[in-house]
């Protein structure tokens, strides 16, 4: 009968939603699981001493974690000095040259597929690249380094910013280039003064987020930087960082090293969120200042 | 500011912070010494370091537990001043760091390789045979209760709880330790499995260093895995008594360890030094006990100035001399004065760029 | 060519021009022009040179790897890192014994990529088999009921950050919470439940042959296993495969579920009509999430296993390529060791740039793939 298959139908429709929606809660729920033990447990874990003091060797009383975090934060200086300029770069190109379609929508599709590129593959390359020859060529403790680590990160960058860069760049309306076209500029004053600065703040966001990402990252250092533990500022040598430390830490036996590995993914997950709520806040001011510019 | 220069001011800022943190590092006018190696005699070795540090400040060693099989090729590619390893060096290992007159391998501390095991409710250590050991690492004793482990430990009720072995994923010489005491104890196992320091383990769960194995058994009811005996007591992990050449069972202490240290003296010669001290006989041995071994050249061209190398032979002198007295209290047995001596023949032999070092 | 009306082309016209001031401009502008193509044109180009270099430096340090075993690599399942000495038998399988010594063989290294390849293929189609469901309902839920409920942003968010988590943070949490909680409450439960189903033995008892003798023994449960990693996996494609999959459903044009509608079709039919159309794009998603699966590092290094070894039951250990990798690249020795990780690190690298290229070249003109 038509009507007891429309009710059918019906019901169906009915327990469909409310799988759809339980789905949703589900992945929620997992989300609030995994950040809420992780919060809960660094929060436990966290003291002023993780960030003041260095490893001691003593697996009882392991010190802290400031190597870590300056290696980190070194690692991704450099990785940014290499990699916001390509990218950035990259990105003008894309967006700007793309004109040039025979190079630039191979070299879109090359680097959305560089994204893809599991992590600890380009820690091999940097292995490789930057590990392998280094070590032939001097003879002495040269070989596993911050700087490898750091070309790891920045290989990750590239791609990303240059997307994003592109993305940003196309979103500048083309009446700003052709008015400054218009009064005489050329293409790279034009490009310099006026798109980039007028795309600068996203372009930012964007580079943010891929620090972000990179800070996070682990399996690209695993070959290049190895990790250390003594506090050292010359990326040449064996160089820590916060995720190697964690890792090594939290694989380990000693339960106070456990601790510093919890408090240190606390840190990493605050400063991920820290920089993914900035970008929000700084893409709606964005929005509403351009729609109240107009 | 346009973009160009906001970049390059932001960029000479970045460098000038990288370069500086660089340099004011290497001002600092102190010797520094790489190592790298073995995860076995690792607490002793960063003890060392500790204690070398007071004794002479200004030279800082930087010393990585990486794993046996990482320190030897560390030393082999000449990223570090000295290798450390519990395996000694192979013969094709020899031929590529350049012939047996080119290294020198020293015994540096004695150590013993422990069955620790995750089983709850015991009070007391369990006891093993090296054949039931070898049959667990197998597969053929898969419980607990098995009425091999039943027949050792009378007294005692085990529980029906299955096996988890744990082993090493890496280059390991406390692998090679323990595969080769099993493979004195078992025909079975030397042809299944075999002695080395990367074998393939039957079945179980891997981890990465002693660390990672005693990470393994503390987290596993059920498991039990071979590691250093400091690691096993320095993270409260039970660990079982081993059935030696004479029948009795024996925990590993320093004492038992020094025991079976004590015949290798008359075999150490020249300047490779080596001596498998496992299954070794005396009622009162424990019978997985190995040297663990501090591997160099013997031309110290790998370091770049005089005082590194002299700061490398002293450091030496000192770990295998007044360094020893640490052994006991972190778990591992000094070298006896008769190994002493054939070290001390061998460190003296050390030159940096033909000059003998002093 | 499409002409883009963004793009400038780099000569600006300026035919009457002529001699002094104006000339120079022009000579200057010229130069900027040349500086900036050539700057940017360049790190374009290094982009190009990275995928190259990552495919040619595997290829040739694999080399050695490559040539020894060839493509039975993919099929085998040895890995004899160092040399086996044991006892040489002969075709009847005795112990050949010469002057009252036993004659002992040597057995070479060998290595191969068959576990690992196994275990990197199970544990993301099962993490697949997880997510794309849960993914899918929620995508539907985010682009048919959210934005009426006002909800699209605060969950979009929410899901991006859960994105934004590093690998590290769930390989942390799958190895203190999910494997502990595995090993002492889910594991038992499921074996004292379906242990006696026949059938399902093979799930808890594995049956293997030691030096000729065939031992039947359980499998024990450690809670680090298959399904562990299945599960962390699964946890970890989610945002991945619901930001892509409610990108592909939100550019279904609102004509076509108007249109099922008003042919009397229910919420769920429209919505089947919806993941109809999308479905290239939405295959594209699963392939995204696959891709990431399969090269997943840390998370499931973590709590795998680590057993470089097949076995059917999801509560043995395993292995997969990438932490195979994360544990044995640091310290193999140059030589076949070494070539052989490298020869699984180009299978990974090739299996994920496949899955990644199909994915890519559905979703693109579906969705932006970008995201943001």
């Amino acid at each position: 009968m038509a009507s007891a298959r429309f009710e059918t139908r019906r019901l169906t429709s009915d327990a469909m939603f409310v799988v759809c929606a339980a789905c949703t809660l589900l992945i929620v729920t997992l989300l609030l699981l995994v950040s809420g033990y992780l919060v809960w447990i660094g929060i436990g874990s966290i003291d002023l001493s993780f960030f003041r003091d260095v490893p001691t060797g003593d697996v009882a009383t392991p010190g802290g974690m400031r190597h870590a975090i300056e290696g980190t934060v070194i690692l991704l200086a450099l990785a940014a000095a290499v990699g916001v300029p390509l990218g950035v770069a990259a990105g003008v190109y894309l967006s700007e040259y793309s004109h040039e379609w025979f190079f630039a929508g191979p070299l879109r599709f090359i680097a959305d597929v560089l994204t893809g590129v599991p992590s600890i593959v380009v820690g091999i390359l940097g292995y490789e690249l930057f590990v392998v020859p280094v070590s032939r060529w001097t003879s002495n403790s040269v070989s596993f380094s911050g700087y490898a680590g750091a070309a790891a990160l920045a290989f990750i960058m590239i791609p990303i910013v240059a997307r994003t860069t592109e993305e940003m760049l196309r979103l500048v309306p083309k009446t700003y280039r052709e008015g400054s076209l218009a009064l005489g500029a050329s293409k790279a004053q034009t490009v310099l003064r006026v798109v980039l600065p007028s795309a600068f703040g996203s372009i930012s966001t964007g580079i943010m987020l891929a620090l972000a990402r990179v800070a996070g990252e682990t399996a690209p250092l695993l070959f290049t930087a190895l990790g250390s533990r003594l506090l050292t500022r010359d990326p040449s040598e064996p160089f820590p960082s916060l995720t190697l430390q964690i890792y090594t830490y939290a694989t380990g036996p000693y339960p106070e090293q456990k601790k510093l590995a919890w408090a240190g993914i606390l840190v990493l997950l605050a400063l991920l969120f820290a920089v993914n709520l900035l970008i929000r806040v700084v893409a709606a001011r964005h929005a509403a200042t351009r729609l109240g510019k107009v | 500011m346009s973009i160009i220069q906001r970049a390059a001011w932001v960029s000479a800022v970045g460098v000038s912070i990288v370069v500086g943190g660089g340099a004011a590092n290497a001002e600092a006018s102190e010797v520094r010494l790489g190592g790298a190696g073995a995860t076995f005699p690792a607490p002793l070795y960063t003890k060392w370091v500790a204690e070398y540090e007071k004794v002479a400040p200004g030279v800082r060693i930087d010393y990585r537990s990486i794993g046996s099989g990482g320190g030897v090729k560390a030393i082999t590619d000449k990223t570090v001043a000295f290798g450390a390893s519990d395996a000694p060096l192979t013969k094709r290992e020899i031929e590529a760091m350049g012939g047996p007159d080119k290294i020198i391998q020293i015994p540096a501390v004695i150590g013993g390789v422990v069955p620790a095991y995750n089983v709850p409710g015991l009070s007391q250590p369990l006891n093993f045979s090296g054949e039931v050991l070898a049959d667990i690492f197998l597969g053929k004793i898969s419980t607990w209760d098995d009425p091999r482990l039943q027949e050792l430990n009378s007294g005692v009720s085990l529980p029906k709880l299955a096996i988890t072995p744990a082993f090493r994923t890496d280059g390991s010489g406390t692998t090679h330790v323990f595969s080769s005491y099993l493979a004195t104890q078992s025909p079975t196992f030397k042809g299944e499995v075999g002695a080395g320091k990367q074998v393939k383990w039957p079945l179980g769960q891997g981890g990465k260093g002693n660390e990672g194995v005693a990470a393994v058994i503390q987290q596993t009811a059920g498991s039990i895995g071979y590691i250093e005996q400091n690691y096993a007591v320095a993270n409260k992990i039970a660990y079982g008594a081993v059935r030696n050449k004479s029948g009795k069972f024996v925990l590993a202490t320093p004492e038992t360890m020094s025991v079976a240290g004590e015949g290798a003296a008359t075999t150490l010669q020249g300047t490779v030094l080596r001596a498998d001290i496992w299954d070794q006989p005396g009622d009162s041995t424990y019978p997985i006990s190995a040297f663990t071994y501090i591997i160099l050249y013997k031309d110290l061209v790998n370091l770049k100035t005089e005082s590194e190398a002299k700061a490398l032979v002293n450091f030496l002198n000192w770990a295998t001399g007044d360094g020893q007295k640490f052994a006991n209290q972190m778990d591992y047995a000094p070298l006896s004065s008769g190994v002493k001596k054939a070290v001390d023949a061998a460190l003296s032999t050390l030159t940096h760029n033909g000059k003998p070092v002093k | 060519m499409t002409t883009d009306a963004r793009a400038i082309p780099s000569a600006p016209f300026s035919p009457n021009a002529s001699g002094g001031r104006a000339d120079s401009l022009r000579r200057s502008f010229r130069f900027g022009d040349a500086m900036l193509g050539l700057v940017c044109r360049g790190s374009a180009a290094v982009i190009a040179i990275m995928l190259g270099a990552l495919v040619l430096v595997l290829l040739t340090s694999a080399m050695p790897a490559i040539k020894e075993f060839g493509f039975g690599f993919l099929v085998s399942s040895e890995w004899r890192v160092n040399e086996l000495e044991r006892p040489l038998k002969d075709a009847a399988g005795n112990v050949v014994v010469e002057d009252g010594e036993i004659v002992m063989e040597t057995i070479k290294p060998a290595f191969g990529a068959l576990p690992v390849i196994y275990g990197t293929a199970v544990s993301s189609l099962i993490a697949l088999l997880i997510a794309v469901p849960l993914s899918f309902g929620a995508a539907l839920f985010l682009v048919r009921v959210a934005p009426t409920l006002r909800m699209a942003g605060p969950l979009s968010f929410l899901i991006e950050f859960l994105a934004a988590i590093p690998s590290l943070a769930y390989g942390i949490w799958g190895l203190f919470v999910l494997a502990p909680f595995l090993q002492t409450h889910v594991g038992p439960a499921v074996k004292s439940a379906l242990e006696n189903v026949p059938g399902l033995r093979w799930m808890f008892y594995e049956s293997v042959t030691i030096a000729g003798t065939v031992v039947e023994r359980p499998i024990p449960i450690t809670g680090r296993d298959m399904f562990c990693g299945s599960l962390v996996l699964a946890i970890m494609i989610l945002p991945i495969v619901t930001s892509v999959s409610r990108d592909v459903l939100k550019a279904v044009p609102r004509t076509q579920i108007e249109g099922t509608l008003a042919l009397g079709a229910t919420w769920w039919q429209s919505c089947v009509a919806m993941l109809r159309y999308g479905r290239s794009g939405l295959f594209g998603a699963v392939m995204l999430g696959l891709a990431r699966a399969a090269g997943e590092t840390m998370a499931i290094t973590m709590v795998i296993g680590n057993n470089n070894q097949i076995n059917p039951s999801p509560f043995a250990p395993a292995q997969t390529m990438a932490s195979l990798l994360a544990n044995e690249f640091a310290e193999a020795s140059e030589g076949l060791h070494q070539a052989s990780l490298l020869y699984v690190a180009l299978v990974l690298l090739v299996m994920s740039l496949l899955f990644n290229i199909i994915a890519r070249r559905l979703v693109v003109g579906k969705a932006s793939p970008a995201g943001h």
